[in-house]
């Protein structure tokens, strides 16, 4: 894959038969058409009203039945843990919801000539689009939180501004992975029926496969069927010695891989909330005292970067030889 | 240099040959007319010729670049107005304007262009709500911009009144007086013979026809087809006519009565007389002078008569 960043004149040749050159302006430009556009359609409304109402409505809940919580100063903490499970699942889905359409519905549209008409290359507009439609999520995650806040201090009288800031941070970056995700897979076919079933796989692999995972793995390690297998470990509690098996250690990796998993972690790294932290399934002591690198909190970033950088790479690749 | 060479170009979609061997050139300067019935190829020479598709076999280069290795810088100087696409309905045409000069680095006035495409008064109304004309004079707006050097123009008619088609002409006349070479597909005669220096007329895939207006004209000129209303024919009979010097074909249209359909570029009567020899009976004759749309025509259906381009 070519990556240069001159102008067409000066890659021209240099490059394969197939392949582009990237352009930033021409990026920025697409970029900037998508967003005006994508910011104007009821879609995008629809689903910041959404996720804005939801989030209401955990704080309002939260702060009518949380007086306790709230005594103990830990209202931050509680907002953090309830919002960020709640936006576990929304992002995806306002993510892929607004991806879904990004090339295919401009391919099956015809709309994709105007674009690619104009002196912009194909990486060009498969980069411009991601960009515009992330930056659409981000203003409605941004909007949404913001609001919410405002509804979260005036009930609870105050809040941990950084706590929640980090929760904003984590959740853009989690939906610019799941954008990246659902605007490649739209850039690989020419059909929005295929597309948005692409889109619904996705959403059901991590949320309905992966989740099973574990227990699978536990069941096939515990009966080593195929290569499956289990490790023991021991665990101290109250003076007394417990044993425990758990899958090895390559089952892990492949059950963090899953973005929403990532995103979990990469929270109790950007905020201090206690709670996330407990929430847990694996702990230190399961692996001798020490989580292995991929299950240590900051490697949920290079998961998550692996999901804005992989899909799009192929992207990039499988765009630039078919047929328009 | 000639603005657009294709040199052999095949194109294959699965089983389907959408284009074979087509060779042609488009002189740089001139409006070249690229005739053909829906589903000749017309739309897949222009995407391979801007890059949206790929060729299976065969050449194409614009502006004396590669199709494919400088799409970019190609299609910086060209203007391009695709067929049968949507806008983005939420976006206004001063937006769609900004979005064009700003990605070809040109300095264009969107209320100038739409002026020239008799858009104005819609220039802050969103394309969602315009009609099919509004929506071709806003894409013939974008096509403009930044004076490309070449012009590819796909059905550029469609959806415009004929008001909107002359004024369309119009553009084109001025933009070739300009110094743009002009290329220009439709699938009616009538709109490229007003304005075309050259056409060249496709048919499955093929080339069958290339010639300056002129020339086609020429090759029909004089050329007459005669009908012929007897009381009844045989193949004896219809040998006899087309093997006159001046009969190019003959056919039998009808039966209840035949009538006999001459396509002469001479003597009418010697057509009557080899009938009229064989014992058979006319009726009734008539005669029409053939147009350029019959030329169209005949390149185009199985049902028409031959005609020679030269």
């Amino acid at each position: 894959m070519s990556s240069e960043t001159g102008t067409p004149a000066e890659s021209a040749g240099t490059s394969g038969s197939a392949s582009s050159s990237i352009n930033p302006e021409s990026v920025r430009a697409v970029a900037k058409k998508d967003f005006q556009d994508a910011v104007r359609s009821w879609l995008f409304w629809g689903l910041s009203v959404f996720f804005f109402t939801i989030l209401v409505v955990v704080t309002g809940a939260l702060s009518y039945f949380g007086d306790d919580i709230a005594a103990q100063g830990a209202t931050t903490d509680m907002l953090v843990v309830f919002v960020s499970q709640i936006t576990k699942v929304i992002v995806p889905l306002i993510a892929l919801v607004l991806g879904w359409k990004s090339i295919a519905g401009e391919r099956e549209s015809g709309s994709i000539k105007v674009l690619l008409s104009l002196p912009h290359s194909r990486k060009d507009v498969l980069l411009g689009k991601l960009l515009g439609r992330s930056a659409v999520l981000s203003l409605s995650l941004t909007v949404g939180f913001v609001l919410a806040a405002v509804v979260v201090a005036a009930l609870l009288g105050g809040f941990d501004i950084a706590d929640y800031a980090g929760l904003l941070v984590m959740s853009i970056i989690y939906g610019v992975a799941y954008m990246s995700i659902a605007v490649a897979l739209s850039s690989l076919t020419p059909s929005t029926t295929i597309a948005g079933a692409a889109m619904g796989s996705v959403f059901l692999m991590f949320y309905g496969v992966w989740n099973g995972l574990e227990g699978v793995f536990r069941l096939l390690g515990e009966r080593d069927i195929l290569f499956f297998d289990t490790v023991t470990y021991t665990v101290e509690s109250g003076g007394r010695t417990f044993e425990l098996t758990r899958p090895e250690d390559w089952a892990y990796f492949v059950l963090n891989l899953d973005p929403g998993q990532a995103y979990s972690n990469g929270l109790t790294l950007l905020t201090d909330v206690e709670a996330l932290e407990q929430q847990s399934a694996v702990s230190a002591e399961m692996f001798g005292g020490e989580l292995p690198i991929f299950l240590q909190d900051w490697f949920s970033f290079l998961i998550l970067l692996f999901w804005v950088v992989v899909p799009t790479l192929i992207a990039l690749y499988r765009f630039d030889r078919v047929d328009i | 240099m000639p603005a657009i060479t294709v040199d052999e170009l095949t194109k294959r979609y699965g089983q389907t040959l959408a284009l074979e061997d087509l060779s042609f050139e488009v002189e740089e300067g001139e409006v070249f007319g690229f005739l053909g019935p829906n589903g000749a190829g017309k739309s897949t020479t222009i995407n391979v010729i801007l890059d949206f598709a790929r060729p299976t076999a065969g050449e194409v280069s614009v502006l004396g670049m590669d199709a494919q290795h400088n799409s970019r810088e190609i299609r910086r100087r060209t203007g391009v107005l695709p067929e049968g696409v949507e806008l983005y309905d939420r976006l206004t045409a001063r937006q769609h304007l900004e979005f064009a000069i700003e990605s070809k680095d040109a300095d264009d006035d969107p209320e100038a262009l739409l002026e020239r495409v008799g858009l104005v008064d819609a220039i802050d109304r969103k394309a969602g709500g315009y009609s099919k004309g509004m929506a071709q004079r806003l894409m013939l707006a974008m096509a403009l911009v930044g004076e490309p050097d070449l012009l590819i123009l796909d059905e550029p008619s469609t959806g415009l009144d004929p008001n909107g088609a002359r004024e369309m002409r119009e553009i084109v006349r001025e933009e070739n007086e300009r110094g743009a070479t002009v290329f220009f597909s439709s699938h009616i005669m009538e709109q490229v013979e007003a304005v075309c220096d050259r056409v060249g007329i496709l048919r499955d895939g093929r080339m069958v026809a290339e010639d300056s207006v002129e020339g086609l004209r020429d090759s029909v000129e004089g050329g007459t087809t005669l009908r012929v209303t007897v009381d009844r024919i045989d193949d004896d009979a219809l040998q006899a006519v087309r093997s006159l010097p001046d009969v190019s074909d003959a056919t039998v249209d009808g039966h209840e009565p035949p009538t006999v359909v001459v396509t002469v570029d001479g003597s009418k009567t010697a057509v009557l007389s080899a009938l009229e020899d064989r014992g058979i009976e006319i009726t009734d004759f008539e005669t029409t002078e053939a147009s350029l749309e019959d030329v169209f025509q005949s390149y185009t259906t199985d049902a028409g008569t031959e005609v020679h381009a030269r």
